[in-house]
């Protein structure tokens, strides 16, 4: 092709590409695929083409920028970078049919776990975004991806008074559990869901298990039931490290306190600046204030009135001499 | 259902057998049920036929309201009440009756995964065109929905319920949808079952499971509804081994003197024959 096709999407971290579901499947297509595409990483939505991420901006004017990976890989699909060229129609059914597994019965749990769990959501979800998006979005972004999650949550199960909560939970991570039993018993022991070479089934159950894989959450069942499922652990492991060499292999450890360290140095300066800042902002107000008021004026004139007074004596002492 | 509820029920219901008077709740045939809801209600009872449990099926007007999870088709079973076709599985197979005992786990898996494809993408875009497209949202669904009720009260719920479905769309990604890409993904989602499915008899074999009953209430109500276009029903004719499909289970299981006469009650339109 002329010109390679340029992919917005989220900066990576925890040793994946991307943080986010939906970039880490086009990621992973496109690796499949053998898609040459030019990659932005980037952590401010709003400069992606279409306002989300992940975004790809195509060089036809029909198309302009796709957005949701459904369309991405259709896309990739056209332009010949196929990674399902050698599927049968069968295979090709059952990769819609477990796709729509993933949707109805994993991704639900996975957007509770990261976006709406309280305590997640607070240590993790939300900190990471807020520390990687430029301001002022950070103060916006979170809260309202947030808050579209909850409702999204709420429409899909069908009751508008739905709240995070215990139950909320049992119901969603049950789901989620027996969704990724059957996705076990469906891989078995092979390297690929489809014999030996990956298609875009592995892209979507690649894109949907990474960061449940790698991300650590304080509140972890879900992690927990992927980790005693051994198969997918090591297809998830070994996609990464077959096709994304340069993220992986870093211990998670070193990284959180290299990442914590760095973090500590880089808010530090501002953090200082930020206070001498602020409390000079305020001396100056309280003091203007102050003039204003004529509160200040008064505590003047008591000094001139000393000077006056010492001088009127001496000039009487003047005087008298 | 909750989880703790759900191990109550199953406890309970194993203690007793299916009773006699067993019945399924939908709201009215003539007049107020829509082709999602239509569908659905058809799946439950192709299933329960499959299970050989009688039931007798009961139309009112406030059905959904008086669902425990707001989804209509929902049964009234002994002293419980379970809505929608994946917990009344579960609550059948408490009690002992089972379709899919004989699969193995990557069958059962598979099976699933296709059950999740039905209601993915065959049910989101029947709601869609229901409700998302002008035409037929003033044609057919808001007069159907809000028939039992007065002025001003079928205005009210008819657009409540029609913003309550738009809003759900946009938040699963269907808003952008034009109504040929959704045609478009159901004619996607017909040739996965139709290849799935093959020359075999039904989905699993020689034995009909859950998944036939799913698949078989959405394509026979698309089939024989009357809607402001056909291209639903002419998207799933090109596919001849889904119409043979629907006609064996048809024969089956709805053929008897008593299903004859309401087998054309279901249909809003002409029957499959």
């Amino acid at each position: 092709m002329a010109a390679p096709l340029e992919l917005y999407c989220w900066k990576g971290d925890w040793g994946l590409p991307s943080v986010d579901t939906d970039c880490l499947t086009v990621l992973a297509y496109a690796k499949f695929a053998g898609a040459p595409l030019k990659v932005h990483k980037i952590t401010n939505p709003w400069r992606s083409p279409t306002g989300t991420l992940p975004a790809l901006k195509t060089t036809e004017e029909s198309t302009g920028s796709l957005s949701k990976p459904s369309n991405i890989i259709i896309h990739l699909r056209k332009q010949k970078y196929n990674a399902d060229y050698d599927l049968s129609a069968k295979e090709g059914a059952d990769t819609l049919a477990f796709v729509s597994l993933l949707e109805e019965k994993l991704l639900p749990a996975l957007i509770y776990t990261q976006w709406v769990d309280s305590k997640n959501y607070v240590d993790v979800t939300r900190r990471w975004y807020a520390e990687n998006i430029p301001f002022p979005l950070n103060f916006l972004l979170p809260n309202r991806i947030h808050n579209q999650q909850l409702e999204r949550l709420r429409l899909v199960r069908g009751d508008p008074t739905l709240e995070p909560g215990e139950q909320l939970e049992k119901e969603l991570y049950h789901d989620a559990l027996e969704c990724m039993t059957l996705l076990s018993q469906r891989l078995g022991s092979h390297k690929f869901f489809f014999g030996d070479s990956p298609s875009s089934l592995d892209a979507y159950v690649f894109g949907h298990l990474a960061p449940l894989l790698k991300v650590k959450l304080p509140n972890g069942k879900l992690q927990q039931h992927l980790n005693s499922l051994d198969n997918l652990r090591h297809y998830c492991t070994n996609i990464l490290i077959l096709y994304f060499p340069s993220e992986g292999g870093e211990p998670p450890i070193r990284k959180v306190s290299v990442h914590s360290d760095g973090s500590d140095f880089d808010s530090e300066p501002h953090k200082r600046r930020k206070q001498i800042l602020s409390v000079l902002f305020a001396m100056g107000s309280m003091l203007g204030y102050a003039i204003l008021m004529g509160i200040v004026s008064i505590q003047h004139i008591r000094p001139q009135a000393a000077l006056v007074g010492p001088r009127h004596i001496e000039e009487e002492g003047e005087e008298e001499e | 259902m909750s989880l703790a509820v759900e191990a109550f029920v199953s406890q309970i219901a194993a203690a007793e057998p299916w009773p006699e008077n067993a019945t399924l709740y939908q709201p009215l045939r003539e007049d107020q049920i829509l082709l999602s809801d239509c569908a659905s209600s058809l799946a439950v009872q192709a299933y329960l036929r499959m299970c050989n449990l009688p039931v007798h099926v009961s139309c009112r007007s406030n059905a959904e309201y008086m669902s425990p999870s707001g989804k209509v088709p929902f049964v009234h079973v002994g002293n419980q009440v379970v809505s929608e076709l994946g917990p009344i599985v579960q609550f059948t197979k408490a009690k002992g009756h089972s379709l899919s005992d004989g699969l193995d786990d990557v069958q059962r898996a598979e099976m699933k995964a296709y059950m999740e494809l039905v209601n993915n993408m065959l049910l989101t875009a029947e709601l869609y065109i229901q409700w998302c497209d002008d035409t037929t949202a003033t044609e057919i669904s808001r007069p159907r929905y809000s028939s039992p009720y007065s002025w001003p009260l079928n205005q009210i719920l008819a657009y409540q319920k029609q913003w309550e479905v738009r809003r759900k769309m946009n938040a699963i990604g269907w808003a952008g949808k034009s109504l040929e890409q959704v045609y478009e993904d159901v004619s996607q989602c017909c040739q996965a079952l139709s290849q799935r499915l093959g020359t075999q008899p039904y989905f699993f074999n020689k034995q009909p499971t859950e998944l036939d009953a799913l698949v078989f209430g959405h394509l026979f109500t698309i089939l024989t509804t009357r809607l402001t276009s056909d291209e639903l029903g002419e998207k799933i004719k090109s596919y001849s081994n889904l119409l043979a499909f629907c006609r064996r289970i048809e024969q089956s299981y709805f053929e008897d003197s008593q299903a004859g006469s309401s087998s054309r009650g279901y249909s809003k339109g002409p029957s499959l024959f």
